[in-house]
């Protein structure tokens, strides 16, 4: 699989790199600000571009704006965007209308390589990766009239999963469940919260995420 | 104030002296006029002639020293005596003596250039521009030089005294070259009246309009007058009528005009009974134009601290070097206290001028003191400011800073250990001990963002406030109904501003209130940020949750926008601030 990676900082563009590498990954372009990344992941598309959120020159919205186009013009590169803050109202503007191939961390994630290599992994796959905070605070919102609330304790850690972009299985593996039980407890949360049930992974994570925010 | 004129007025025998004269010679030309068969043949009707012709004589004698009586420094008085006196001169061509008669008709040209003189020179009496001066002054030779010349060649009856060689065609033409150029003169003068209006910046009394207006149709008509004469074309008596009417109206415009000045006078008592109802600083002004008559009045105020001219609301003002304006200087005990910009036309009126002085005193003063104090806001405000900016760049500059550097040092060293970790096979106590540093730098990481965080919301100069506020309802600890009616980024201090108060509300509510629902409303309004915060709880917010807004009341002050706390007990907190987005 073909990373690129567009981070200002030398020690961790390096770390990722080598850390990616060591995981199996070919990082095909390493690059410092949101210009040469575009123009690189333009000549030569990678399944997966790493993004840092600030990026020179005003270390403002520049990777942001980066991640966006890549999304809107290269559907087919997924996008895991890196940042040293995790925002709810970010996470649905980079969102817009689809969790497929897309992914949002804290950049601290990266520490966690296990976890970290597995996202990347996922996002190249079209899938998504977005990081728990965003989930927590969402399900930590206070709502009159709850429905979570309604939630079995082991539903609501399969939501949880859920909705940062786990798919069965690795909701499976990390449960120690089989994939038969993921599937029962999935469609128990829909039809809990009156949710139409999705067939694909990941867009039953924007449905979810939709759902949390309102 | 205006230095006081050595000159004073003049002695009462000589006014006297003067205005019998005046009659005198009026009378005298009256009855000349009557007595002369030659002047009903030539002008028509005698006994009109000899009454418009004198009233001018009369009139503007008169007129003229009772202008000069009540301004001496004027020398607007003494040319309109002499234009009196130059018209009684011109009528005694109406006399039969051969030496009074020569002296009458080799000056009959003159009370039209006088006229245009004493037009042109108003309201001082002096001409300030060469041009002006010069024209006035080739204008009386002509009217001279060319009468003589003309008188030389006769056709003026038996009682020519200058008469050398009889030739009445020679004399037709000398005729229509004085009466042309003189003509030439008195548009020459409108056209100079003209020129004054455009190149004025502000109006003008109304009644120093009038009168200008009522000067420009009297240099007019007599151009026309003289027209009509050279050629002898119909009409040239209805047109001399109208002329000597015109030039016999000016000084009863002008009589009105002092007039006027005196029940100026009197509306400095109504102004002093205006200073007695403590009007506004800002309406002082208003009242000193109603006094002084000149509703183009400026108000300037001199503040010694700042070594410099402020308006009433304390901002700079440059004292005009403007054509067309004068400038009064008031001082107070000593000390400079203010300056009036106003219509030059009132530097005839020095009494108005001192007497509204002299009863605007205190209100001046507090009116200086009013703008002094507005100046001193301003410069507050602006270094409060100021303050808030710079502690801002620096929270930014230290967030910057911990984001650069310890931050990503931190994670870069997890990322070592996570490598190092997987490389040591079976050991499992390094491999504990590793997962432990870990976490270590985990728990650092997490505390080294909420302090950037609370240095400086990256998140608003990143992507705006919209997005930012999203995260604070969102982890507010009662559910938040946010509504945000605006997409556009606004300037990065507003936004930052405009998220504390969002942030301490928040917080305020979750500490203080007890309330089970919170909404944030976000719009802009005319230009304004309007944002509002409100929650259902307890309401009567304590001095130490006051406080706890005081430093965001101060970011919001500082750009000239306001925040209000409303806390009725039992019914919730409303927090409203307001912005200037411009």
């Amino acid at each position: 699989m073909r990373v690129a990676i567009a981070e200002d900082s030398v020690l961790l563009r390096e770390g990722v790199t080598r850390v990616l590498e060591e995981a199996g990954f070919a990082v095909v372009t390493q690059c410092e600000n949101a210009e040469d990344l575009l123009r690189r992941v333009r000549s030569v598309p990678p399944d997966v571009a790493i993004v840092d959120i600030r990026l020179p020159p005003t270390h403002s919205d520049e990777g942001l704006r980066a991640a966006l186009e890549i999304r809107s013009t290269q559907p087919d590169v997924g996008v895991l965007v890196l940042s040293q803050y995790v925002e709810v109202g970010l996470a649905m503007k980079l969102l817009a209308d689809s969790a497929e191939g897309f992914g949002y961390l804290l950049k601290d994630r990266i520490s966690d390589v296990k976890e970290f290599v597995e996202a990347v992994r996922r996002v190249a796959d079209g899938g998504s990766a977005l990081d728990p905070i965003i989930v927590s605070t969402l399900l930590s919102r206070q709502r009159a009239d709850d429905p979570i609330a309604q939630l079995t304790p082991r539903e609501r850690e399969v939501l949880e999963l859920m909705a940062s972009g786990s798919s069965n299985q690795g909701i499976a593996d990390r449960l120690v469940i089989t994939v038969r039980a993921v599937e029962k407890y999935v469609s128990s949360i829909f039809s809990k919260l009156g949710l139409p049930s999705t067939g694909s992974e990941s867009r039953r994570v924007l449905a979810v995420l939709l759902y949390l925010r309102s | 104030m205006k230095p006081a004129d050595p000159r004073g007025p003049p002695q009462q025998v000589v006014i006297a002296t003067l205005a019998l004269a005046g009659l005198a010679g009026a009378v005298y030309s009256f009855t000349s006029a009557l007595r002369n068969p030659a002047v009903g043949s030539a002008l028509g009707e005698p006994l009109v002639v000899a009454l418009l012709s004198n009233w001018l004589t009369a009139s503007y004698v008169l007129c003229g020293l009772f202008a000069w009586w009540h301004r001496p420094d004027s020398r607007f008085g003494p040319l309109m005596v002499a234009a009196g006196f130059a018209n009684f001169v011109s009528t005694l061509s109406w006399t039969t003596n051969d030496l009074t008669f020569t002296l009458g008709q080799a000056f009959d040209l003159l009370p039209p250039v006088i006229f245009l003189h004493l037009f042109l020179a108003f309201p001082s009496g002096r001409l300030t521009r060469p041009a002006e001066r010069a024209l006035v002054l080739s204008a009386y030779v002509a009217a001279v030089v060319l009468q003589l010349i003309r008188m030389t060649f006769g056709s003026f009856g038996p009682n020519n005294l200058l008469e050398v060689t009889p030739d009445a065609d020679a004399a037709v033409l000398w005729l229509r070259i004085a009466l042309l150029t003189i003509s030439a003169f008195c548009l020459a003068g409108v056209v100079v009246l003209l020129l004054r209006r455009r190149g004025r910046q502000r109006p003008l009394r109304p009644m120093f309009v009038l009168l200008v207006d009522g000067f420009a149709l009297g240099l007019v008509m007599i151009a026309l007058l003289y027209v009509f004469a050279a050629f002898d074309l119909p009409g040239v008596r209805d047109i001399r009528w109208a002329t000597f009417a015109t030039l016999g109206v000016a000084p009863l415009v002008f009589l009105a005009g002092l007039l006027n000045v005196r029940l100026a006078r009197s509306a400095v008592g109504v102004f002093v009974l205006e200073l007695d109802r403590e009007p506004a600083p800002a309406d002082l002004r208003d009242s000193l134009a109603r006094a002084l008559r000149d509703p183009s009045l400026e108000l300037a105020f001199w503040l010694p601290d700042y070594g410099a001219y402020v308006n009433v609301d304390g901002r700079a003002v440059e004292l005009p070097d403007l054509q067309g304006r004068a400038t009064t200087l008031i001082d107070r005990d000593g000390e400079h206290v203010a300056a009036l910009i106003h219509d030059p036309a009132l530097d005839e009126e020095p009494e108005l001028l001192d007497g509204v002085q002299a009863a605007a005193g205190i209100a001046l003063e507090n009116a200086r003191l009013h703008a002094e104090l507005r100046a001193r806001l301003d410069e507050l405000r602006s270094s409060r400011a100021r303050i808030v900016e710079a502690a801002q760049n620096e929270r930014q500059l230290l967030e910057r800073n911990l984001h650069d550097g310890a931050q990503q040092r931190l994670i870069a060293l997890s990322l070592d250990l996570s490598l190092l970790e997987a490389r040591l096979a079976g050991d499992s106590q390094a491999k504990a001990g590793i997962e432990q540093a870990r976490v270590e730098i985990a728990a650092s990481l997490a505390e080294l963002r909420e302090i950037s965080r609370g240095l400086h919301p990256a998140v608003v100069s990143g992507h705006g406030l919209a997005v930012a506020l999203e995260q604070l309802a969102a982890r507010a600890p009662v559910p938040v109904e946010l509504r945000v009616e605006f997409e556009e980024r606004l300037p990065e201090a507003l936004e930052v501003a405009a998220y504390y108060v969002v942030s301490e509300s928040l917080a305020n509510v979750a500490k203080h209130a007890h309330a089970s629902t919170a909404r944030v409303e976000v719009v802009k309004e005319h230009d304004e940020l309007v944002l509002e915060i409100l929650d259902d709880g307890v309401g009567g917010a304590d001095s130490e949750r006051g406080s706890g807004l005081r430093g965001i009341a101060d970011r919001v002050e500082a750009l000239n926008g306001r925040l209000r706390v409303w806390t009725p007990v039992g019914i919730g907190t409303r927090v409203k601030a307001e912005i200037p987005c411009a």
